[in-house]
């Protein structure tokens, strides 16, 4: 993980960097440029020494011949000394050009340094005359000298000329360059800096923007933060947090969900007890009044009518014990016969009733009053308002680990909406009568007690079409779900 | 900042930084590099070519003749001298090139005692040897190891026959000459003398004159007032020639005149073109060149000891105006 203090050292030491790399370069090429300088001024001046040192060599020699002392004669030595050493300064400066020339000149110096001895000598053998040859001999070769210096010099610069003008060119290119170079460097600083502050204040940003989010509840964006710096330690810190509130938000949510479904339970329970309740005035008076109805029906020999009368008796007291704990398929189904036995007295040939059982199944467990109403439902609609009467098929049957219950008539059908109704919990709510039940629960009760017993929407199904009648299926499951239930029941 | 800010600033830094580098490179790119004072193989010896006459045509020759024949042979030659005849500058030229103590001279002959005095004295000093070119000087008085040129008596009598055959075997001659009286003149002037004495028919005068335009100027029209019967004229210096031309064409028609000359001036090959001399004596300068360094370095690696002393002599041709491209 680079951190921002990193990047700002590696800003710095670029920086730095390329600022050592110039002024080296500009050394070095100062350091070039001077020594090329020196080079040739050298040569000017190693040129130079040879005429002065040539003069100075005849001014001596004039001054001794003048007054013979040993100053003077030490003067002289001391000029010869000097024009050898430029000599030997000379021989270096030889090149292509000038190699002719320098050649001659310097034996031209030779000859310079021989004619003044020959001079000296001349003097100290008393030959005036030949020691004034040999000094005006001196004198030219020495004014020769400096000629030729300067036709030397003459040479050097047609032979540098092209090097001169170079130093020129490169003098002007190194102005350029030296624009060239700021402006470069600034942007390139410019583009650094840039690239940089980007890298900071980017994840920056997009914290401060995930931040912002957050701060409206939104919990579900991601906080992402591409970046190698402490931002994004803190973005990943951030995300965290923000996974942990999401999460603890969702557990709220269930829970609450949770406890509405218990509410709704538990109204649900109150509201049949409070049904059944109203319909329960005197249970027992009720019970003793058709109990002594049906024996004195029987005395009077009437015994359909005594049977009849014990099967509502039966009903009722079904109806009141049942409703708030779990019984059997079988007890439902023994319910479901007297219930028939009461309508087909009533309707008596035009109920038609036909029941098929697995006997096996009647073990599970189910909510009481499950099925008489949803059979009442169907006597409402598909026999009642016949003339002809109808017919209602119930049948029981294994199917795999549920037990299938299906109640079909053959009367119109039921339109598409009612169907909705009694299975959407919404719809059912706006409905709230129940039309002519003899229980007082109606039919969406059972569907969702059902739901609500079995803890799962697909317990019931209703298919019809209009004129080919209604079938109800349940599907019971064989080994219900434990828990809920129990709970339910012991609230009961 | 948004992204095309940054890619704009990467543009223009990637387009600087490629300018930058180039205009490093032009920077730091050694410039021109000092002659190299690498001292390369010696030549093996140092001559000289000294002549009065720099920049004419025949001396240009010469010194490209013994110029090739110094590199071929590996030695360095430099063609030194004075213009138009400047005899001082030419004598201390000659004096350097001795106090330089090159290892050989070639020069052209100049017959005067300074000279003299400097071949026969100085350079004997100092033991340097003395070619002489094109123009000699006798050995006797200048101690020159050998002469190298045209035999100028030869010449002399090559322009006296040819100046027979085109005139006739009578008339008037004048002979036009520098008052120095050279040697090579001399010598031209015996050679025409000895060819044309012998025809009786043949007047001959002598006309001396100053090497300046006006005097030869005057010269020509003194002599032509004295001889208007004059039929011919021979320039025995080249570089009288053409003042002289120039006054005979002012005078009357060139053409009727037998005019003839040399060649080692500037000006006789052009007035040979114009038709203005009937006719030139041809030497051969490149070969000059070429011979005198030949020999010289011969004679310094001890191949040819002694050289021979009445000197080399090279090729020469009569070259009419007919024969004129």
């Amino acid at each position: 993980m680079t951190s921002i203090q990193r990047k700002i050292w590696t800003l710095a030491a670029a920086v730095m960097f390329v600022m050592a790399a110039i002024w080296i370069a500009l050394t070095y090429y100062n350091q070039r440029t001077q020594n090329q300088y020196n080079t040739i001024l050298q040569r000017y001046l190693h040129m130079n020494e040879v005429t002065n040192a040539s003069q100075m060599t005849v001014t001596a020699l004039n001054n001794y011949r003048l007054s013979q002392t040993q100053e003077n004669l030490r003067q002289v030595d001391e000029g010869k000394e000097r024009l050898r050493a430029a000599r030997r300064e000379v021989m270096d400066l030889r090149n292509a050009e000038n190699d002719f020339a320098l050649t001659s000149y310097m034996n031209l110096v030779d000859s310079l340094i021989e004619t003044t001895d020959r001079s000296i000598m001349f003097l100290s053998e008393k030959e005036t005359e030949e020691s004034t040859n040999a000094f005006s001999e001196a004198t030219r070769i020495s004014k020769y000298i400096s000629e030729m210096t300067l036709t030397l010099l003459d040479t050097e610069l047609k032979t540098y000329d092209r090097f001169y003008r170079g130093i020129i060119e490169q003098s002007t290119e190194l102005k350029k360059f030296g624009i060239w170079m700021l402006l470069s460097i600034t942007f390139l600083l410019l583009l650094f800096t840039y690239w940089f502050s980007l890298s900071i204040t980017r994840p920056v940003h997009k914290l401060t923007q995930a931040a912002k989010e957050l701060s409206r509840g939104r919990f579900d964006l991601k906080v992402e933060v591409t970046s190698n710096d402490e931002i994004s330690f803190l973005a990943k810190m951030f995300e965290r947090m923000r996974v942990n509130i999401n999460n603890l938000i969702q557990e709220i949510q269930q829970k609450a969900q949770l406890e509405n479904e218990l509410q709704q339970n538990k109204l649900l329970l109150r509201e049949s007890q409070l049904r059944s309740l109203q319909s329960q005035i005197n249970p027992h008076f009720l019970f003793n009044t058709l109990d002594t109805l049906s024996k004195k029906a029987y005395l009077e020999g009437s015994e359909e009518t005594s049977d009849l009368l014990a099967s509502v008796a039966g009903l009722l007291r079904y109806n009141l014990k049942r409703l708030d704990r779990s019984v059997t398929l079988y007890d439902e189904v023994k319910v479901l016969r007297q219930y028939m036995e009461i309508q087909r007295a009533r309707f008596s040939d035009r109920l038609r009733f036909e029941a098929d059982i697995d006997e096996s199944c009647l073990y599970v467990q189910l909510p009481g009053l499950t099925l008489q109403p949803i059979v009442e439902n169907a006597v409402i609609h598909a026999v009642e308002p016949l003339e002809d009467g109808g017919t209602i098929r119930f049948a029981i049957a294994d199917d795999g680990d549920r037990v299938r219950v299906e109640i079909s008539d053959n009367g119109p059908g039921m339109a598409e909406s009612k169907i909705k109704e009694i299975l959407d919990a919404e719809e059912r709510d706006r409905a709230g009568a129940t039309e002519g039940h003899s229980t007082g629960i109606g039919f969406s009760n059972v569907v969702r007690r059902l739901r609500i017993f079995y803890g799962r929407e697909d317990v019931i199904g209703i298919e019809s079409s209009a004129g080919a009648g209604t079938r109800v299926t349940l599907m019971i499951p064989k080994g219900r779900s434990e828990g809920k239930d129990d709970q339910a029941a012991d609230r009961g | 900042m948004s992204k095309p800010i940054g890619i704009v600033l990467g543009i223009v830094c990637a387009v600087l930084l490629a300018v930058t580098l180039m205009s490093a490179d032009k920077v730091f790119r050694s410039g021109p590099e000092l002659p190299r004072t690498v001292v390369q193989k010696q030549a093996e010896y140092h001559l000289v070519l000294i002549t009065q006459e720099l920049e004419t045509p025949f001396w240009d020759k010469v010194a490209a003749g013994a110029k090739a024949e110094a590199d071929r042979s590996g030695s360095s030659i430099e063609t030194w001298g004075s213009y138009e005849k400047d005899q001082e500058e030419f004598l201390k030229k000659l004096e350097i090139a001795i106090d330089s103590k090159v290892d050989g001279i070639i020069v052209q002959g100049l017959d005067t005692d300074d000279f003299k005095e400097l071949t026969k004295i100085k350079a004997a000093f100092y033991g340097i040897p003395i070619l002489t070119v094109a123009n000699d000087v006798p050995m006797a008085d200048s101690l020159r190891r050998t002469y190298v040129g045209s035999d100028q008596f030869r010449a002399g009598q090559m322009i006296a026959e040819q100046l027979l055959a085109d005139m006739g075997t009578a008339g008037t001659v004048i002979l036009m000459g520098d008052s120095r009286e050279e040697y090579y003149q001399q010598q031209r002037v015996k050679g025409i003398m000895d060819v044309l004495k012998k025809v009786p028919g043949v007047r001959t005068e002598y006309a001396e004159t100053i090497e300046s335009r006006d005097q030869i100027i005057a010269a020509t029209q003194d002599v032509m007032n004295r001889l208007p019967d004059v039929d011919a004229f021979i320039a025995v210096n080249a570089n009288i020639a053409d003042a002289m031309v120039q006054e005979i064409g002012r005078r009357s028609q060139v053409a009727p005149y037998h005019i003839y000359s040399f060649d080692d001036s500037p000006d006789t090959m052009s007035l040979l073109r114009e038709g203005k001399l009937d006719g030139i004596i041809e030497q051969s300068p490149e070969e000059m060149g070429r011979l005198g360094v030949k020999l010289i370095i011969e004679w310094l690696r001890g191949e040819t000891v002694p050289l021979d002393t009445d000197g080399y002599l090279t090729d020469i041709r009569m070259r009419k105006a007919a024969d004129a491209p």
